[in-house]
């Protein structure tokens, strides 16, 4: 048995020694991060600041234990904000990055990170080389959504939402109830790329808040509307309405409540939007280049306070005739707005020419900008209200019928 | 650092060298002559490897050799 | 023989699966997608003819020279000196590949986490943990060729299922805008990665039911092309026009997904899952090297060999590139064809070469 091992040892100690090496390797002492000695990057804005150069601002998340339980339920927001906001300047975002590095004690963490705020000022600078940072880096996510802010995106930043614990949650919270465009980084590359090199950006505006006495000076960032960028500056704004316009022939529309009045009735229809298809059918003949925005709806009822009784066919159809209407009306309002004040194709009509005619398409690309405000755009529009609420009955019946 | 990897590089192939050696003592001659020679290929490799990091490899060779064909490919 | 071990038909389509596709993966949209652009996903198409192609020329060699690999027939059809000379040139290729392939390897998982680590870690480790594997010879590789396999094919097909709300089919259209010119100019690497079925010649001696064999390999071709375009559909789904500077599409769509607000950042888990596969690609290109060398040198045993060759595996895959930059380049240009003529040519020549004999044989 001892003969054994001797005849063995020889190997087992070199083996034990090889094993040492394989610690050596596993240890990835090079690359190691740990949760304590990171800065979890939540929000990131993008300026330019006062001496022309970028000023990055990020808003770090401060872990620290939750201390609501023991103040029994008062009021959350009274309780100091989860976050900071530091920012740097430099000549490149990756320069004002290492900049900012520097004045943190922990490393960035970017894998967080899940909103980008670009400053208006930027924006209309030119926001191209900051886009293909943002994907061309390892770190940060092409999830990211991206606003413009009508503020420095720092004060955005600094603001103090009061339902959501900081502005990162208010505005992505924000964009994903589909009311709105939703732009993540990879989308908004794609589309300044894209053949049309336009795109619609959600617009974030503050409002001030509800409680004045508590929440002095601090306001509340929210979306309203919409820039619109081309080439990859920013060349105007739509609103609200007009920003509704675009996600019906960008088939972008998810949610959403439309409210109509009829000519010979009293009163309002309000639907809600169930779901809805979008088709943008392209066509040239004889040099005409004309586009049919075709949709496809589905809605329901919420609230009729007309005395229309929807369940008849014929006071439905008018509902219906309205409804298409609006909708036309709506596309129509940002159609005319994108052509005519800042030439941009936000709908994406160069892209669906190019898919149907590559040929024609490549010949006249470089024409494109003014073809565009040439194209002929029909609509074709088909309502279906699949349900009209639960009840019919009306509370309130005025006494004439 | 370049005599720290020369050492480094040295004390591992004389620990695959050991661990290997009790098996190879009763192989075939041949068995260790093959594997002595792959042992110095990788020294000799190695050590011209740290010296001259630059070194022109198969890589280059290739890269010559089809250059006329892979041309074509060559995007502007 | 020098492995006494037996693999299933199957196992060796899963073998010749994971050689093929774990790199494929990520590198074939980015290179494929700067000639072929928008029609990315035809180039894979074109590209298995060289796959068909190698493996019917593989297998009859195989019939003609029945439990021999290629490195040993060469001799025999060449005769002793030319036979030698193949074989070397084959098994230089294959050094170099198995390097290429641990380059690959480490580059990404670089890219993607480990920025700071120096390759040599990455690849010294991956190389010394495949060296267990190769020890335990070929039924060590095709187990876990089909305990991992399976996973990581699933993992392929999950990443773009998770992304379908925010896949675009429009992307692909036009489609052939340009005519077909492009799409096969893109296929040169695919071509590349295909021709590696080549190395089936090391794994048909070892088969147990070597009358499926042909079944399998065929089918193992149809897969990884299906892969590749299945992977390609959906990058171009995914990015669009953008696809052509996503040096990583997989990892970035990997990063991409997000279901309601709570499945997401799951990158790791997906290179964690891939690293299974890459395992296993890693593994048989190792061992097909050393079990060729040992074949050329006619040695009794592969065994004491696999410790130095690792060694010499992770210089030649720091000596083949000195940047990721030139890597991606060469892989575009100039590398495919040294793999296709490697490849597809030798086992080409040797199989009109032993025609020729066997007809002069009968003549006689």
């Amino acid at each position: 048995m001892m003969d054994f091992f001797r005849r063995r040892k020889n190997k087992y100690i070199s083996l034990v020694l090889l094993l040492c090496l394989i610690i050596l390797l596993l240890a990835g002492c090079w690359d190691r991060t740990e949760v304590n000695d990171l800065a979890i990057i939540l929000a990131t804005g993008v300026d330019i600041s006062k001496n022309k150069e970028i000023e990055l601002s990020v808003q770090v998340f401060i872990p620290k234990p939750a201390e609501g339980g023991q103040q029994g339920g008062v009021s959350s927001g009274s309780t100091s904000s989860q976050t900071l906001v530091r920012s740097a300047e430099g000549v490149t975002i990756a320069d004002a990055m290492s900049r900012l590095q520097e004045k943190l004690t922990r490393r960035i963490f970017w894998g967080q990170n899940e909103v980008l705020i670009i400053g208006e000022k930027l924006a209309k600078k030119g926001i191209g080389d900051q886009i293909d940072f943002w994907m061309g880096h390892t770190d940060p996510r092409e999830r990211a959504d991206v606003f413009v802010s009508m503020d420095s995106a720092k004060e955005v930043l600094e603001s103090m939402p009061e339902l959501e614990r900081d502005a990162a949650k208010q505005l992505s919270k924000l964009v994903d109830s589909q009311i709105g465009v939703k732009v993540t980084v990879k989308d908004l590359s794609e589309m300044l790329t894209g053949d049309s090199s336009a795109a619609v950006i959600p617009w974030v505006a503050k409002m001030s808040p509800s409680n004045l006495e508590v929440n002095e000076g601090k306001n509340i960032p929210f979306i309203k509307g919409s820039a619109v960028l081309k080439g990859d500056k920013m060349v105007g704004r739509l609103s609200d309405k007009e920003s509704r316009g675009i996600l019906w022939p960008r088939n972008e529309m998810k949610s959403g409540i439309i409210t109509i009045s009829l000519k010979d009735e009293k009163g309002f229809v309000s639907l809600n939007l169930l779901r809805s298809h979008n088709q943008l059918i392209p066509k040239i003949s004889n040099g005409n280049w004309s586009i049919m925005v075709k949709t496809d709806t589905d809605l329901e009822v919420i609230q009729n306070t007309t005395n229309l009784n929807l369940l008849n066919l014929k006071s439905s159809k008018k509902v219906k005739r309205m409804v298409v209407q609006e909708i036309e009306e709506r596309e129509r309002l940002t159609l005319s707005k994108a052509r005519k004040k800042m030439n941009a194709d936000i709908f994406g009509f160069a892209g669906a020419f190019h898919r149907d005619y590559p040929g024609t398409w490549k010949r006249k690309k470089n024409e494109w900008s003014e073809i565009f405000r040439k194209v002929d755009v029909t609509f074709d529009t088909k309502v279906n209200i699949r349900r009209t609420g639960l009840s019919n009955e009306k509370a309130k019946k005025g006494g004439g019928e | 650092m370049k005599w720290g990897g020369i050492l480094g590089i040295t004390a591992l192939l004389m620990l695959i060298i050991l661990y290997e050696w009790p098996k190879l003592k009763k192989n075939i001659r041949k068995m260790q002559v093959v594997f002595f020679t792959v042992i110095t290929i990788g020294w000799v490799l190695a050590i011209l490897l740290i010296l001259f990091p630059n070194m022109p490899g198969p890589s280059q060779l290739i890269d010559f050799i089809f250059k006329p064909i892979g041309r074509y490919w060559e995007i502007s | 023989m020098i492995e006494k071990g037996k693999i299933s038909s199957f196992q060796m389509a899963l073998i010749m699966y994971a050689v093929v596709v774990a790199t494929a993966i990520l590198y074939i949209p980015f290179i494929t997608a700067q000639q072929a652009k928008r029609d990315l996903w035809l180039s894979p198409l074109w590209a298995a003819l060289s796959g068909f192609l190698i493996v019917l020329i593989i297998t009859k060699l195989y019939k003609l020279y029945p439990k021999k690999t290629l490195v040993e027939y060469s001799e025999l059809i060449l005769g002793r000196t030319f036979g030698k000379i193949i074989g070397f040139i084959f098994l230089f290729f294959l050094l170099y590949d198995t390097a290429i392939a641990f380059r690959e390897y480490g580059e990404f998982v670089e890219s993607a986490f480990l920025h700071k680590t120096p390759i040599v870690v990455v690849t010294g480790g991956i190389a010394l943990t495949c060296a267990f594997a190769v020890h335990g010879g070929i039924e060590v590789l095709g187990r876990s060729a089909t305990v991992f396999l399976p996973i990581v094919l699933v993992l392929y097909v999950m990443i773009y299922l998770f992304l379908i709300p925010d896949l675009n089919v429009k992307n692909i259209f036009p489609i052939m805008e340009d005519g077909w010119i492009p799409s096969v100019k893109g296929s040169l690497a695919p071509h590349a990665w295909l021709s590696q079925f080549s190395l089936l010649s090391f794994l048909l001696p070892l088969l147990s039911d070597e009358t499926k064999a042909m079944k399998w390999s065929i089918l193992s071709v149809i897969v990884s092309v299906l892969t590749m375009v299945y992977i390609n559909l959906g990058n171009i789904f995914l990015f669009g026009g953008i696809i052509t500077n996503t040096q990583f599409p997989v990892f970035q769509a990997a990063r991409y997904i997000s279901i309601g607000s709570f499945f997401e950042h799951v990158e790791s888990i997906v290179i964690a899952v891939w690293v299974l596969g890459g395992f296993v690609q890693l593994s048989a290109f190792f061992y097909m090297l050393v079990l060729g060398t040992s074949q050329w040198l006619k040695l009794p045993s592969y065994k004491p060999i696999i410790l130095p060759f690792g060694f010499l595996i992770i210089l030649f895959s720091i000596w083949s590139a000195s940047s990721f930059q030139e890597m991606i380049h060469s892989m575009g240009t100039t590398t495919p064809f040294y793999f296709i003529s490697i490849q597809l040519l030798i086992p080409m020549l040797l199989l009109c070469v032993a025609v020729f004999r066997k007809k002069l044989r009968q003549a006689k």
